[in-house]
């Protein structure tokens, strides 16, 4: 590492930290305002400009601190970069006057704790940055400060605590076992520890509350519709990824097979992508739908670690898949979130460009031919053929994923509805064009301009598409149809 | 050289009592200072050479025992001689200032004292029981004396139940000795633990012990012969009152625990020594209870005092049939509770003389706010009251560890639990005090500042005290002194 | 005797004699009095650089005499009195500061800081005591010096909980007391001593050394603040705050806990204790005080009695951390002594900012109080959250480090207590941090005080930022060398290499 990797790494995780510190002095509000989309910069300069492999060591710090980038933290660390970079972008044009300068104190820290933890490899400093990005979300959360959100916050704060609370006894049991204090060294410790289980049970729960876990997940949707729109964006796309990351530089993937909480995991991914389904499309409220979107698209990458947790020896390339569908799903979802609150054009033509443009990160969600969703999930159809899969649930997997993609569509069409019912009408702040449509675009192309992660079945091209259009279509296509069935019956029914 | 500091020490405050008899208060005043002045050097001399020298039997005017008048001056009694010349000099300083010149009965007040202190040093210098007596007699008669000053009805109340009780002490002690004489032919202690030693028991002649003890007992005022003392030492003048609990009450004392020493394992049984130290016990805890629930504080220091000679008493029982080191350690134990009391109570008595000036009433509740006012001698009450407490690193405390250990050592562990109450339950009436000067609630500003040198004599004492228990160790090692005249006649 | 034998003399000398000092000058004498306070705690804390230098490079301090036969009086500096020495010099230099500007224009000032200082220096007493006996004299001392500062104020309900405090406190003193004279009449006069007297202790004696132990910890366990003998200190809360701060943070309940330290280490050895059975039971006893302490937190409405709840369970961390048998353990209890110090003592600066700047007693008039007063809040949430164990501050280091010794000792229900005790802990203290945060300011403050332009009183602002930082430092840097864990590793490294 040249001294100026070890600067920008330093720069990328103490700038949004110590952004904070100019609200010590009054005055600068404008300035914190347009600083925003700046913070997660060098962060982003990080993840593209220098290779994975890199490591960090800075013994000083915590029990021995170590930060460093592999390819799969560097796919985090993009995605969290990117997708902090736009949403601070169009928080500059969305945010009002009120309680600035504190929403910016927390958008700091929280970007600060989700950056960090992507980076670090030592348990102390991972589990810390985890612990300031939960603490610190909790000001985004109730930022607007009415009972709903307050009460949000109170459901926030209290599962975060509890699931804090199970990853330190998690981390501490495997630290323990491994006798070392390095994210790296504890999966194959906790495959041989006698209390594996004990420990397994405690960090999938811990992170799961992050992650959207079936019956960790009742945050979820309370807290995505309070916050301020760009807040909900990260918090969807960034933040329960760090979930899902927690998972994977922890549990004991590879190091030996698993088939009890495999299927325990597939069974949970499946309620919650289709349970999510089911509540989802019963929701008014935009966001509330998009969030349990989120842990709809969730359920589906934990159909995956069940897989890669009950198979050692096919969990690296279910591993890389699972980082790319966060890839995916993350920027996507950012964009749609961000949407929400963009006010439609009062011109016809430009009325209807505009629901494209919303409707295009769905349908991308929902696998549409020629998206970086089509391409995840052909990517996780592959991975996830029964022929490579020795468990119990492997048989169904085939099948839960094309229910999985029925759910996703039918949330996406909900979401349209319920956003037509609820958007505003008129113009935006250019600031808010910018986030939104920069979301958009690269929702839509980012993913292609990646170089992937080894060990992956290569990324379907366009013939691949083509050949296998059908199968990603009919999902959508009958969900489509399940979604205009129930939309004639009600408008029969009302007439 | 020695026969100068000898005669020095008892006859000069002969001289200064007539001397200061013949003039009135503050002229009085004046030679008791050159008075106190040169005591103090007397006895510093005193001990300073047997600090070098070691002990010795010292036959007054060149006639030995049994004839004449045998002094004992071993490491113990001039320690004690010390102790009196430090406290009594600080009365004596504190009172002249204190003591209003003008009332005419006052001019009592100087021959009073100097007799006091002659008799003190006779006792405990004394090295056979008449003229141990003697000196108890010189000692009670100027006490009672003192206590009358006072002035008023009660004073002289007070006084004459003093009297009562010092001359039936002295009564049953004179049968005691009497009955000493007849039975062993000889007054010298020493004399009569020699014969003891060579002859069996007589049967019946621990009955002049007991009587002598009993005698002694009340005037020490251990319960339940207690009652006379605290009217006494409550309504006389603070310096009066100070020297009576501080020194007054430790010379009949020594006198008990000297014959017990000496006679009471051939004479004494065990069932006795358990019962004066359970009486000693129950002085503790009633005296206590009672300081507690006094609403004057110099009806508190009074109790209090009633209550930590309770302690004293222990020794009997912890002497008694005990293995050398314990016994030692009880005795050394006993010292320095003397020793610390005597410096406590006497701070503790002239501050609270001080703090009475300072609020106009001698009422508890009265102190509010005082500690605003009155730091000075708010801290050296306090100081004294830590010693009391038996709270390091005051002298009470070493002398409370030292008998912890001997209770420890000896198996006698019930006085453990009776010298930790006795601390908790003193604890309890000191704080009752700091309590009351720390409220702020009451709104009296009307202090009256008493002068500087009222209140440095108390701090000065207090801090003694205190400091007695860091240097214990030295304090004690002059006990161990050898002693020349060992044995000798 | 040599320069080194005096140095903890001059160390326990300094803030009596500006004790003493300031007893003398007269009551309008502030500027004097100011100077004597801070030059005589600057030159404290420069006494003890020198002396954690020294002991690090392995130089005996020490100084000796007999006081009453058969039993001297030591004072000796090693690691361990060094870790304690250390924090009530950082920490009394902190609150000299904070309370000069608390106190301004009150009356009595010449008799606070002079018991002030006369704690401070039965404090420094206590960590260098080396044996026993000298132990118990300072111990003791503290108790009577902190007495006229909890009744400070001088009302009914200050009185009241001075004699609470004195009842508890002396007779926990009784209690030891007895026990220390026993220990004397069986086993001598104990210096403390890395390791133990008692590693190869004759089976006859196990029974009295069962005893005298239960004694030991009863009688430390008073100002330890264990359940059940923690009554005092919720009512000692009436004090000013910077003596809340000192009595909480630095002088009586570290006091307890540092004896029980050292009776565990240095008098029975912590083999002997193991074998004697006697961890188990006390590490129970800890746990439980832990739970208790915070769940009856979670049920005071009173900020500082709140606080002081907190304290309850945060001491026994301390007594926890030495029963796990093991280095690790060992180094995270003693650690805790260090960090909680640190904390707590920015918890209560906060709690007397508020109290003295806006009114503010009671948590449910908080609301909005971090955006009129956001450095204190900031350093409050710091605070807080170290108490919590978020990480990366102090109490963070210290939950970890017991927990993984809690492994090593085999006692994995340690995990589920710390787990436990952290959740109840985010439970009081969270809530606090959102009203400060986040709920708008309801109607005029109860008393609001102004000074121009820093929120509060400079005196008032610096010490409680400095302690927040601090929480932070220690946590963050905390495997730098003379960092309170890495002090905490070589002091256990000591005592288990012997």
């Amino acid at each position: 590492m040249t001294a100026f990797d070890v600067v920008l790494v330093l720069l990328a995780v103490c700038l949004p930290l110590l952004y904070p510190a100019m609200a010590v002095a009054a005055g600068y509000e404008k300035a914190m305002r347009y600083a925003l989309p700046l913070l997660p910069l060098p962060a982003l300069m990080l993840a593209l400009g220098t290779a994975p492999g890199w490591q960090l060591e800075l013994p000083w710090l915590l029990n021995g601190g170590l930060w460093g980038m592999d390819e799969l933290r560097r796919l985090f660390l993009l995605l969290t970069a990117i997708l902090w970079t736009l949403a601070g972008v169009f928080a500059v044009g969305y945010l009002k006057a009120h309680h600035l300068q504190r929403f910016c104190v927390f958008w700091g820290l929280t970007l600060a704790g989700n950056l960090g933890l992507t980076v670090a490899v030592d348990i102390a400093s991972f589990y810390s940055f985890f612990a300031l990005m939960t603490f610190a979300g909790y000001g985004l959360v109730v930022h607007e400060g009415t009972a709903e959100a307050n009460r949000a916050g109170r459901v926030y704060l209290a599962m975060a605590v509890v699931g804090e609370m199970a990853i330190l006894a998690g981390l501490l049991l495997a630290s323990a076992a491994a006798d070392s204090q390095m994210l790296p060294d504890l999966p194959a410790a906790i495959a041989e520890a006698p209390q594996r289980d004990l420990m397994i049970g405690l960090l999938i729960a811990g992170f799961g509350v992050k992650a959207g876990l079936p019956l960790l997940h009742f945050w979820l949707p309370l807290a995505h519709p309070v916050a301020p729109t760009p807040a909900s964006a990260v918090l969807s796309g960034a933040m329960i990824k760090a979930g899902l990351l927690g998972w994977l530089v922890t549990l004991p993937f590879g190091e030996t097979s698993l088939p009890m909480w495999g299927a325990l995991m597939v069974v949970a991914g499946a309620v919650a992508s289709l349970g999510a389904a089911a509540l989802g499309v019963c929701q008014q409220r935009p966001k509330t739908v998009l969030a349990y979107s989120s842990i709809s698209q969730m359920g589906l990458m934990v159909l995956m670690m069940g897989a890669a947790l009950a198979n050692s020896d096919v969990a690296q390339p279910l591993i890389a898949g699972m980082a790319l569908f966060a890839l995916h799903h993350g920027l996507a979802k950012g964009s749609l979130f961000l949407s929400t609150a963009v006010a439609i054009p009062l011109a016809p033509g430009g009325r209807w460009l505009m629901w494209v443009l919303i409707a295009l990160p769905g349908l991308s969600l929902a696998g549409l031919p020629f998206t970086s969703g089509a391409a995840s999930k052909l990517v996780m159809k592959e991975l996830l053929e029964p022929d490579n899969l020795e468990f119990a649930m492997a048989a169904y997997l085939p099948m839960l994923i094309s229910a999985g993609g029925i759910a996703t569509m039918l949330l996406v069409w909900r979401f349209l509805w319920v956003q037509r019912a609820n958007a505003s009408y008129g113009g935006n702040s250019a600031m808010i064009w910018l986030g939104w449509g920069m979301a958009t675009v690269s929702s839509l192309g980012v993913f292609w301009l990646l170089p992937q992660p080894g060990g992956l079945p290569p990324t379907p091209g366009l013939d691949a598409m083509v050949n296998q259009s059908w199968g990603l279509l009919w999902p959508a296509l009958a969900a489509t149809l399940l979604a205009s069935v129930v939309l004639a019956a009600r408008s029969i029914k009302q007439r | 050289m020695t026969l100068w500091l000898m005669a020095g020490l008892l006859f000069t405050p002969l001289a200064w009592a007539v001397l200061t008899l013949l003039t009135d208060f503050s002229r009085g005043r004046l030679v008791s200072w050159v008075g106190i002045l040169v005591q103090a050097l007397v006895s510093l001399g005193l001990w300073l050479a047997v600090n070098r020298d070691g002990g010795f039997y010292y036959g007054l005017g060149g006639w030995d025992a049994p004839l004449g008048i045998e002094l004992r001056v071993d490491g113990l009694a001039v320690t004690f001689v010390l102790l009196t010349a430090v406290v009594a000099g600080a009365c004596g300083l504190h009172a002249g200032v204190y003591i209003d010149p003008d009332k005419p009965w006052h001019r009592y007040f100087w021959p009073l004292f100097w007799f006091l202190w002659s008799g003190l040093n006779a006792v405990w210098l004394g090295g056979d029981l008449f003229n141990l007596y003697v000196g108890l007699e010189l000692i009670s008669l100027s006490a009672v004396g003192l206590v009358a000053l006072g002035g008023q009805a009660g004073a002289l109340r007070a006084s004459l139940r003093y009297l009562l009780a010092a001359l039936l002490g002295s009564l049953a002690y004179l049968l005691g000795v009497a009955l000493m004489y007849g039975q062993f032919g000889t007054l010298s202690i020493a004399g009569v633990a020699t014969w003891l030693s060579d002859h069996p028991v007589p049967a019946g002649s621990g009955m002049a012990l007991a009587l002598m003890i009993a005698g002694l007992a009340l005037k020490t005022a251990l319960f339940p012969l207690h009652r006379w003392l605290p009217p006494a030492h409550g309504i006389a003048k603070s310096p009066v009152s100070a020297l009576l609990s501080a020194l007054v009450v430790k010379a009949s004392f020594y006198i008990a625990a000297r014959l017990w020493l000496e006679l009471g394992q051939p004479l004494g049984s065990l069932a006795a020594a358990q019962l004066i130290g359970l009486l000693g016990s129950a002085a503790v805890v009633w005296g206590s209870w009672l300081a507690c629930r006094q609403q004057r504080l110099k009806q508190v220091v009074a109790y209090s005092s009633v209550a930590q000679i309770g302690y004293l008493f222990l020794l009997f029982p912890l002497t008694f049939s005990v293995s050398e080191t314990v016994s030692l350690q009880a005795q050394q134990g006993m010292t320095l509770q003397v020793i610390s009391h005597a410096l406590a109570k006497a701070a503790m008595f002239l501050a609270a003389g001080n703090l009475i000036l300072s609020v106009g009433s001698n009422r508890i509740d009265a102190l509010g706010g005082v500690s605003r006012f009155l730091p000075f001698s708010l801290f050296s009450f306090g100081l004294a009251g830590v010693s009391l407490m038996s709270l390091p690193p005051t002298g009470g405390f070493a002398a409370k560890w030292l008998l912890l250990q001997a209770s420890l050592g000896s198996g006698q562990w019930w006085w453990v639990l009776v010298l930790l109450a006795g601390g908790l339950l003193s604890a309890a009436y000191v704080f009752r005090i700091y309590r009351a000067s720390f409220l702020e609630s009451s709104g009296t500003d009307q202090f009256f500042h008493p002068s500087r040198s009222l209140e440095v004599i108390p701090m000065i004492l207090a801090i003694l005290a205190l400091g007695m228990g860091l240097v214990s160790d030295q304090v004690l090692s002059v006990m161990a002194l050898p002693f020349a005249g060992e044995g000798a006649p | 005797m040599t320069l080194n034998a005096w140095l903890p003399v001059f160390a326990l000398m300094t803030s009596l004699v500006a004790s003493l000092v300031i007893f003398a000058l007269p009551e309008r004498g502030y500027r004097l009095r100011t100077a004597v306070n801070l030059g005589a705690a600057v030159f404290k804390l420069a006494l003890v650089a020198v002396m954690v230098w020294g002991v690090f490079q392995g130089v005996e301090y020490g100084v000796s005499f007999t006081m009453v036969p058969g039993v001297d009086f030591v004072l000796k500096a090693d690691a361990l009195s060094m870790m304690f020495a250390g924090l009530s010099a950082v920490l009394w230099f902190l609150t000299t500061i904070y309370a000069v500007g608390y106190l301004e224009d009150s009356p009595n000032r010449s008799r606070f800081f002079g018991f002030f200082s006369l704690c401070v220096a039965s404090t420094m007493g206590i960590a260098l005591a080396g044996n026993l006996f000298t132990f118990f004299l300072f111990y003791e001392m503290l108790t009577l010096a902190t007495y006229p500062l909890v009744v400070h104020r001088g009302t009914e309900r200050a009185l009241k909980a001075g004699r609470t405090y004195v009842i508890y406190t002396l007779t926990g003193g009784a209690v030891l007391l007895l026990a220390i004279a026993w220990l004397q009449g069986l086993a001598g006069d104990l210096h403390f001593q890395e390791g133990g007297h008692f590693g190869g202790a004759d089976p006859a004696m196990h029974g009295s050394l069962t005893l005298i132990f239960v004694l030991l910890i009863a009688g430390l366990g008073v100002k330890a603040a264990i359940f059940p003998l923690h009554g005092w200190l919720p009512q000692a809360m009436v004090a000013p705050a910077p003596v809340s701060a000192l009595l909480h943070a630095v002088a009586v309940v570290k006091a307890g806990a540092f004896g029980i330290v050292r009776v565990v280490y240095d008098i029975y050895g912590i083999e002997a204790s193991s074998a004697l059975g006697l961890l188990e039971p006390l590490a129970w006893l800890a746990a439980f005080t832990m739970l208790y302490g915070s769940v009856r937190a979670l049920f005071q409405m009173d900020l500082k009695r709140r606080l002081a709840f907190s304290t309850v369970s945060q001491v026994s961390y301390i007594i926890l951390g030495i029963c796990l048998f093991g280095p690790v353990g060992a180094t995270g209890g003693l650690v805790h002594l260090l960090h909680q110090g640190i904390m707590k003592i920015t918890l209560f600066f906060c709690a007397g900012n508020y109290a003295e700047t806006l009114g503010i007693h009671r948590i449910d008039e908080m609301d909005g109080a971090g955006r009129r007063m956001p450095g204190t809040s900031l350093a409050f949430t710091l605070g807080a959250f170290g108490m919590i164990g978020a990480p990366p501050l102090a109490g963070f280091i210290t939950k970890w480090t017991m927990g993984t010794g809690a492994l090593a000792a085999d006692m994995d229900w340690v995990i589920a207590v710390l787990v436990l005790s952290s959740v109840l802990n985010a439970a009081y203290f969270l809530p606090i941090l959102h009203r400060l945060w986040f709920r708008e300011q309801s109607g005029k403050w109860p008393h609001e005080r102004y000074w121009g332009r820093l929120e509060t009183s400079a005196w008032l602002f610096w010490p409680p930022v400095l302690t927040a930082v601090m929480t932070v430092l220690v946590g963050v840097l905390a495997s730098f060398p003379f960092s309170p864990l890495s002090w905490a590793e070589l002091v256990v490294l000591r005592a288990y290499s012997s």
